[in-house]
Parts: C-alpha cells; sequence; structure tokens
C-alpha cells in the first residue's frame, strides 16, 4: 500500500507529498500521522527547504468529512482528535528550521488552506481553488486562524474567513494568501522548482537564524491560541446545526 | 559620503557614494546616523535619497570581505540598525526615495522611513542569504510595515522583486513611473508635509511608532540575530566564494 504521505529529498530540497488523490489528499487521522512523522524525521537533516503539495489534482481539500461526521464515523472523539493533531503538526512545520514552501496544485479549502497559510512561502496557479468555507457548514476555522491571520493581515483574514466560499488562485494571490502564481496548472512544476531553488541557495543557518527570529516576531510558536483554536472548532463541530450540515452536504457526493 | 543640506523646511540627506552604487561603509552609516539625529527646529520634514545611478546597493561587501575579522561587517549591521532606529525616532517624517536598486542594506533603510516613493522598475530585496548574512537586523521593522506573511515571504527569499510588486506589499508608498520623477515626487511630498501644522504630524507619528511598537522593539533581537552569523563558517565561506579574492 502507498504511503499517505510520502517524502523525498533531493539534495537540499525536501519535497512533502500528500497522498490520498482519490479524497482530495483530506485529512484523515492516519494521513496526518504519517505527516506528523515525516516532518519529525526532518529535525536531522541536512535539508533547507521543504515544499508541501497533494498528489493528484487537489492540494488538500481539508478535514475528512466522512471523519467528522459522527454519524458515518461512528466516533464522537474523532473530531477533536483530527483537529489536535492537525494543530501539533501546524506547530511542527512552523518550528521546523527550514524554510516551508506549499505549492498548491489543487483545491486547498479549509484546514488545506490553513495548511499553506503555516508555510513561509505560498506557490499556486491562477485556476488553483483557495478558501475558508467552514462557516458555510457551520464550522469554525479556528484551528487554523492563527495562521491565517498571520499570513494576510487581520482584516483581510477577518473578511477572508467570516464570508466563507471558495476563491481561485489569481483571487487568492490578490489579497496575499499567494505569494508566487503560475498562470495555469502546467505552469505550476517548474515555478516550484524554481523558488524552491533559488530559497536552497541561501545559507541554511542564514535561512535558519532569519526565520526563527520571524517566529518570533509575530508570536506564532506561541501554540497556546492554536491549541486553543483546535478545541474550539472541534465544540462548534460537535453541535447538531453543524452535523446536520455537514450530513446534508455529504448527501450530493453519495448520487 | 553624505550630503546633506536644508531649505525651505525640508533636510535632504543623499547617499553620496554614487560611483560605488551608494555601497555603504561603517563610516557612511554613522554620518548618516548623525545626520538624521541632527535634524532640528529649522526642518518640519527630512527626504532621504541616493545619488549616482541607484539608491543603494547593500554594504560594500568587498570590505567585508577583505576583513577576515568579521568587524567591518559587524559594524555594518550595526550601523544599519542605529540609521534605521534613528529614522523611526525622527521627531519629523522621513520620505524616502528609491530608483535603480534598494538591496539587502539598502532595502532594510526603507524600514526605517515614514512614506516611500518608488521607481516602477527598480530593484529590491534581501538576497543576504546567499551570502550566509541573515536579513534579520531590519526583519523587526519591515514586519511593522507589511503584512507578516508577505513580510516572511520576502525576508526568506533571495529574490528580488520590483517596485510594483513592493507596491503591493505595502514595502514602498507611491510608484512613479521613471527613476528621474523620484526625486521631483519626494521634494513634492516633503514640501507638502512640511506646509502643514507641525504638530499634528509630529503627534501622528509618534502614535503610529507607538502602536508598533511591539514590533519596532524586536530591532535589538534581530540585530544579534543577524551579528551571530558573522565569522561564522557559513557566512565566511559563501561570502568568500562571492567576493574573495
Amino acid at each position: 500500500m502507498s504511503e499517505l504521505a510520502q517524502l523525498s529529498i533531493d539534495g537540499r530540497i525536501a519535497t512533502l507529498v500528500m497522498n490520498r488523490a482519490e479524497a482530495h489528499n483530506s485529512m484523515s487521522l492516519e494521513m496526518l500521522e504519517v505527516m506528523h512523522s515525516r516532518v519529525d524525521s526532518l529535525a536531522d537533516s541536512d535539508c533547507s527547504v521543504l515544499v508541501i503539495t497533494g498528489a493528484g489534482r487537489s492540494f488538500c481539500a481539508g478535514m475528512d468529512l466522512k471523519a467528522v461526521l459522527v454519524e458515518l464515523s461512528g466516533d464522537e472523539t474523532l473530531g477533536k482528535k483530527l483537529l489536535t493533531s492537525l494543530a501539533k503538526l501546524t506547530l511542527k512545520i512552523r518550528g521546523l528550521g527550514m524554510v516551508t514552501v506549499a505549492s498548491v496544485n489543487g483545491a486547498a479549502i479549509g484546514g488545506g488552506c490553513g495548511l499553506s497559510c503555516v508555510c513561509d512561502v505560498t506557490v499556486s496557479h491562477a485556476d488553483s481553488k483557495m478558501g475558508f468555507p467552514e462557516v458555510d457548514l457551520g464550522l469554525c476555522p479556528a484551528v487554523i486562524a492563527p495562521w491565517v491571520v498571520a499570513k494576510m493581515g487581520a482584516g483581510r483574514a477577518r473578511a477572508a474567513m467570516l464570508k466563507g466560499g471558495i476563491m481561485s488562485g489569481a483571487e487568492a494571490a490578490a489579497i496575499g494568501l499567494v505569494d508566487h502564481l503560475a498562470d495555469d496548472r502546467d505552469g505550476l512544476a517548474a515555478l516550484t522548482a524554481e523558488v524552491a531553488e533559488r530559497l536552497a541557495s541561501g545559507g541554511p543557518k542564514a535561512l535558519a537564524t532569519t526565520k526563527g527570529l520571524l517566529n518570533q516576531i509575530d508570536g506564532t510558536m506561541e501554540s497556546e491560541m492554536v491549541m486553543k483554536g483546535a478545541e474550539l472548532s472541534a465544540s462548534v463541530l460537535a453541535t447538531p446545526e453543524a452535523q446536520a450540515a455537514l450530513k446534508a452536504r455529504m448527501k450530493p457526493a453519495k448520487g | 559620503m553624505i550630503e546633506v543640506k536644508t531649505e525651505d523646511s525640508v533636510t535632504v540627506i543623499s547617499l553620496d557614494r554614487g560611483e560605488k552604487r551608494n555601497a555603504m561603509l561603517p563610516g557612511m552609516l554613522t554620518e548618516f546616523e548623525s545626520a538624521v539625529r541632527g535634524i532640528g527646529e529649522d526642518s518640519k520634514a527630512v527626504v532621504v535619497n541616493g545619488k549616482g545611478k541607484v539608491f543603494c546597493a547593500g554594504f560594500d561587501l568587498k570590505a567585508c570581505a577583505a576583513d577576515e575579522s568579521g568587524d567591518t561587517m559587524r559594524a555594518l549591521l550595526t550601523g544599519l540598525s542605529k540609521c534605521i532606529v534613528a529614522m523611526r525616532e525622527c521627531s519629523v517624517p522621513v520620505v524616502m526615495g528609491v530608483h535603480g536598486c534598494a538591496i539587502a542594506g539598502g532595502c532594510a533603510m526603507l524600514g526605517g522611513a515614514d512614506v516611500v516613493v518608488c521607481e516602477r522598475g527598480a530593484k529590491l530585496g534581501y538576497p543576504v542569504v546567499k551570502i550566509g548574512v541573515s536579513p534579520a537586523v531590519s526583519a523587526a521593522f519591515l514586519m511593522s510595515a507589511v503584512p507578516h506573511g508577505a513580510g516572511r515571504a520576502l525576508m526568506l527569499d533571495p529574490g528580488l522583486i520590483d517596485g510594483s510588486r513592493a507596491f503591493e506589499l505595502g514595502l514602498v508608498h507611491e510608484v512613479v513611473e521613471d527613476a528621474g520623477a523620484v526625486d521631483s515626487r519626494v521634494m513634492e511630498l516633503a514640501g507638502s508635509l512640511a506646509a502643514k501644522p507641525g504638530v499634528g504630524v509630529r503627534e501622528t507619528k509618534r502614535l503610529v511608532n507607538a502602536i508598533t511598537k511591539g514590533t519596532s522593539d524586536l530591532g535589538g533581537d534581530g540585530l544579534e540575530a543577524s551579528l551571530s552569523r558573522v565569522g561564522s563558517d557559513e557566512e565566511r565561506a559563501m561570502l568568500g566564494a562571492v567576493w574573495g579574492s
């Protein structure tokens, strides 16, 4: 069986591919656990750049709805476990002493879009789909909100998370969710490689020192907000209103 | 290496080493800081610009590479930090004009300015990680001016951006089409600032400094972070590979 998250290393550049293409790389607890383990394994590497991307046509469609809909999973605790695991993973990625790049190849939705905000640099293409539709499903993007605010600034993050919905990669670039934009999907791999190689041309220790200071400046390693966010997201997820909205969303997918 | 002129309540401080693309030397930064600290009652606005073809190409790396002790690089980082702080603490607004390029230490200077006018085609950025140096020294000032995500992506990336992109990010506040138009626009802006009742302008600058204090107070930590890399094997090897004789 293929791994749920595959790590490869080429010189100073590591690439982590979320590999659940049949489910648009949505976050199952199992996939998050493999991602934890792969990121842990980087701590002692010589890599100075980590690229995170998705297998197939999506980056990451967010939480695995089958896992968070209690009627389907039969496990009331799964949602909180998943959100807690995601919160810890985001802190782990932010704390890496290397530059992280999200290569958003397709849909980056909810937690998937939040994962791109954790990375230092986001590369995407004009036709990707990004956004925070949590509120459309009765959910709250609390677990990723600190990263979204750090990425876009509080004003734009406030509007994006409260409006909900999905935007194109081009629109995402215009509001600061994307730093480097390819014209189309076909151009993304080359642009990602160009950015990753340019970043890797920096001195690894100079990069790590700079990143450490940036983390200090924006306070993003103060984990309390992220862990509290996971709790809030889980408590909203458990409400009957949210569960009913999720159930309604699941139906068309079955047909 | 610095020219200072005051006329009609506007003090113009110019980087004056045009033949070397205004590359910074420790003495030049000392002169610059003194000029800013010396702004008196007769000035109601300050203009900072560069003579010659570009605003500033950054530290004089030839001088840094030649000094194996690392003291030149240390003096430049410390001097740069003092210049940025002096501009922030200057009681009257600082209007900066950027033409040609503002690279590394040159781009860091933007962190001290209140209003930046930039040529659309100018090149800006912090490519110093390529020589094993951390741009942390100016990060606190940059990050109190632009959204943190954009600042983060810019500071870690040795690539350069142009004036248009710098405007989108909020790093510069006005873009003009030609290098030749930068000076006239900054003089016009400074003149209009100097013509306003001084108290409102001074108090507004003081207020914005207070609002962003939490971030800019980390300037000292940023300087320490940058200094921590000087003299390291990585810095010596990477700097030497580019600039060594």
